[in-house]
């Protein structure tokens, strides 16, 4: 990160440690966040994401460590500044669709004005013009997530703060969700969020920072990570490769092999070229693509924590 | 605007679309309507009692002397009735001199004057010792009830005169009109009678015996001896006449000395006033002691109502995972205070809309603002209940507001909710089943104690405002309100801030004193421990 020094950052997080009783919910966590950025927080359900999450919107304090949030150390003075989703959301049953996304908009500040203007256009904007006037409490549930979204950001917030945003959303929402996260970078706000299914962040996030029990597991700007991780080979395959893939490993070829089925990421010992691997695999099952890639997430996250541990992690969903 | 206002219009705007806060609204007027209604209702079904009398004493000298007595008692009833609705001036003469052509009892004044032009109407307005009426105005009233009597329009106008008028609810039915005489032997007469009974054609009949100076006892029979009231009513009236007729018989005894003997001996009730002398007390100012408990009763729903809307709120919000969202742009704080002063709007709302339909109500039709002796209207409007029910409501409201947005604030379901409330409802039953010890005696060792409790400060001074306690329970009362208030609000505020934030199994009471204990500063102790990733 060696242009970090000269980068102004959304939110730090200095040695923040919470605990809830007994438990360390976060242990210990550094993180920069870099202003106009995508930011990944992954890791699995449990891990500290929605603690971290909360302290950054002062809805809990840390127990140590400090944090600062648009360059304000004082967090009720920016909460206007900020837009946050929760992953836990909901609406109020009575109240119609414009209204309450206006109130959310003078919550932050609004004039009750400019809130419902903005509202109306939002909602127009988003294919929900003709349901302004709807009480909640008769949308569906994809609608009821694009209204929360609406609140979210109806006051044009500087930092956009998203816990587990695609969870639970159909295939329509998922990819508005994706193109408003990307608008939103284009529009020069900051956006975290978090989920667990890596491939996600993958794609969308500049940075990601990985948690695992508490503790961070790595941070940084994603294709940095990628490199530094080296590359993998996906492979797609018909036939039995079990014993070619015990092969491979045995004789030093693959350090790592994860296996679907049908789809195979192969990692190359180092030093290997993976002309050699493919060279093995010919004959023994039927190829139909092979693809030097760089490493996915979900890899780096398993390797990663078996070097801080030494542990066999459950899988999580890729 | 601030936030915590945003929080509170919302509030405010979302209870105005509840039923509750209609049916809040509307309660009083129909409630006031109804017992109007019902009370009108029963007064018109409330058959009129018709009676036959087979009087066997010396040419029917017994219930013609019985009747005489009757109408003389209604007559005062209706005069003194009458001087009440003229106004509070006892002056039943003028009174009578600026009584308008077309009442009632003009007729019969007029009547009386014209029978005995010396006697003065205005002697039978005043007091319980009413002067024995001259034979010819006896007459006169006599005619006079027998023909009101027989004319509903007229009985029921002279009801609404004085709340008891006998002869508006008891008519006797001469034996002639039931094709009956005195000439047949009362066996047959029993019988024919007892028919008429089991038809329904009369309610009940009295037998009167042929000495009744010597013969101690009449026979009174009806099938319906649940309802005494016309044997009572006759029953009293025969004994004075046969007491008085008794006494007069005796030898050397005048009508004068049985005048005395039979003259009761009443008390006339007074009242220390404020500058500690004596002032009379009248019927209406008695009955308007009482009012205080209409009041409490009021205030009682008032709060309740309100402190049930928050609970339901503050719940919802919960059970919607709203809060998170909410929080990330308000404090706890402000989010509570929001709440509070939300519901406050609402439940002044509420309460401003009884005083206003009491006011107008009292106002447009003068009758229904009277329940008996009470001058409602009078009561409502008196200014020292009208601040007290609105300063109290406030009070009370916020004292149970405190507890129960802390209460729902650590309930994830309105079921958990209901669960938690049912200690703090019984508490609130305390006032409501004082209510009435306390108005007879307002500023007794129960009142005092009990206003002390600060969860029942405000029903108690409310209670109390008959008695009017002294200054200086004022005083302290609204400095415990005070001190309780903010002691309640800390308390509140430290809870709320984590229960709202708190999943699964609503906590442990020791659990809630912990977190009112821990120092803000340390939210460690006090955030939710169930709150996983």
């Amino acid at each position: 990160m060696g242009s970090t020094d000269t980068m102004t950052y959304a939110a730090t997080l200095d040695h923040v440690t919470k605990r809830f009783g007994d438990h360390t919910a976060v242990d210990d966590l550094s993180l920069r966040i870099p202003q106009g950025s995508i930011y990944g927080f992954i890791g699995p359900n449990g891990a500290g994401k929605t603690t971290t999450i909360r302290m950054l919107m002062s809805i809990f304090y840390p127990d140590s460590g400090s944090i600062r949030v648009l360059g304000n150390d004082s967090p009720e003075a920016i909460k206007d500044r900020l837009g946050y989703l929760p992953e836990e959301k909901g609406l109020y049953k009575s109240m119609r669709v414009q209204e309450i996304v206006a109130y959310f908009g003078k919550l932050k500040g609004m004039t009750s004005r400019d809130a419902n203007q903005r509202a109306h256009d939002l909602l127009v904007r988003y294919g929900l013009g003709d349901w302004l006037q709807v009480k909640c409490q008769a949308l569906s549930k994809g609608m009821g997530q694009k209204v929360q979204l609406l609140g979210t950001i109806i006051h044009s917030p500087e930092l956009v703060i998203l816990d587990e945003p695609f969870s639970g959303l159909d295939p329509v929402n998922m990819e508005l969700m994706r193109s408003t996260i990307l608008d939103m970078k284009r529009e020069g706000r900051t956006v975290i969020f978090s989920t667990h299914v890596m491939k996600q962040a993958e794609e969308i996030c500049d940075y990601v920072f990985m948690i695992h029990r508490s503790k961070k597991v790595f941070d940084g700007p994603i294709h940095q990570i990628k490199q530094s991780a080296g590359g993998g080979i996906h492979l797609a395959y018909d036939g039995d490769a079990a014993a070619v893939f015990a092969e491979l490993t045995r004789e030093g070829l693959a350090s790592r092999i994860n296996d679907a089925g049908k789809e195979a990421e192969i990692h190359p010992a180092d030093g290997i070229d993976p002309q050699a691997i493919l060279a093995r695999l010919v004959g023994r099952v039927t190829v139909r693509s092979f693809d030097l890639r760089e490493i996915s997430l979900h890899e780096i996250f398993v390797r990663k924590v078996r070097e801080l541990s030494g542990e066999v992690l459950e899988e999580t969903p890729r | 605007m601030s936030k915590t206002l945003i929080v509170a219009q919302r509030e405010f705007v979302e209870n105005l679309r509840t039923k509750t806060f209609w049916i809040g609204i509307l309660s009083l007027p129909l409630i006031l309507a109804a017992s109007i209604a019902i009370g009108r209702f029963l007064e018109k079904s409330k058959d009129v009692r018709t009676y036959a009398v087979v009087d066997l004493s010396d040419n029917g000298w017994l219930s013609r002397a019985i009747e005489t007595r009757a109408a003389q008692t209604d007559l005062g009833s209706m005069l003194r009735g009458s001087e009440q609705e003229g106004g509070d001036s006892p002056d039943v003469q003028a009174w009578l001199q600026n009584l308008p052509e077309d009442h009632p009892i003009r007729d019969l004044i007029d009547r009386i004057k014209e029978a005995a032009p010396d006697f003065d109407p205005a002697a039978l307005g005043g007091g319980e010792d009413r002067p024995r009426l001259p034979p010819a105005v006896q007459g006169t009233v006599l005619r006079w009830a027998l023909e009101v009597q027989r004319d509903p329009a007229r009985a029921k106008v002279l009801q609404n005169l004085a709340s008891s008028i006998a002869l508006a609810r008891y008519r006797r039915v001469e034996l002639d009109a039931l094709d009956l005489t005195l000439d047949q032997p009362v066996e047959e007469l029993r019988a024919a009678l007892n028919r008429a009974i089991a038809d329904e054609e009369l309610f009940a009949y009295f037998i009167l015996p042929n000495d009744p100076l010597t013969d101690g006892a009449g026979q009174y029979v009806s099938n319906n001896l649940t309802d005494g009231d016309l044997r009572s009513w006759f029953e009293r009236h025969a004994t004075s006449v046969v007491r008085a007729r008794r006494i007069e018989g005796m030898p050397g005894v005048t009508q004068e000395d049985a005048d005395l003997l039979l003259a009761s001996f009443p008390f006339r009730e007074q009242r220390v006033s404020s500058s500690g002398e004596t002032e009379t007390v009248d019927t209406k100012e008695k009955a308007a002691g009482f009012a205080p408990v209409a009041f409490v009763y009021l205030l009682w729903i008032a709060v309740f109502t309100a402190a049930q809307m928050l609970l339901t709120n503050t719940v919802e919000e919960k059970s919607n995972r709203l809060i998170e969202v909410l929080l990330s742009s308000v404090s706890p704080l402000q989010l509570m205070a929001g709440k509070v002063l939300g519901i406050a709007a609402t439940g002044l709302t509420i309460v401003g809309s009884w005083v206003g339909t009491a006011l107008i109500g009292a106002q447009l039709v003068p009758e229904t603002g009277k329940l008996g002796q009470l001058d409602l209207a009078a009561i409502i409007g008196d200014p020292v209940y009208l601040t007290s029910f609105v300063g109290y409501f406030l009070a009370g409201y916020l004292l149970y507001a405190a507890i129960l947005v802390a209460l729902g604030s650590v309930c994830n379901s309105l079921k958990e909710a209901q669960n938690l409330m049912q200690p703090v409802f019984i508490l609130l039953m305390v006032p409501l089943f004082a209510m009435l010890f306390v108005v007879q005696d307002p500023n007794g060792t129960v009142a005092r104690i009990l206003t002390y409790v600060p969860l029942y400060t405000p029903f108690l001074m409310m209670n109390r405002a008959g008695g009017p306690p002294p200054a200086w329970e004022y005083f302290a009362s609204s400095a415990l309100i005070l001190v309780s208030l903010v002691i309640a609000f800390w308390a509140a505020a430290k809870v709320f801030r984590v229960g709202i934030l708190m999943t699964g199994k609503p906590p442990k009471i020791r659990e809630i004193l912990r977190w009112i204990r821990a120092p803000v500063s340390s939210g460690a102790a006090a955030d939710p421990v169930q709150t996983a990733d």
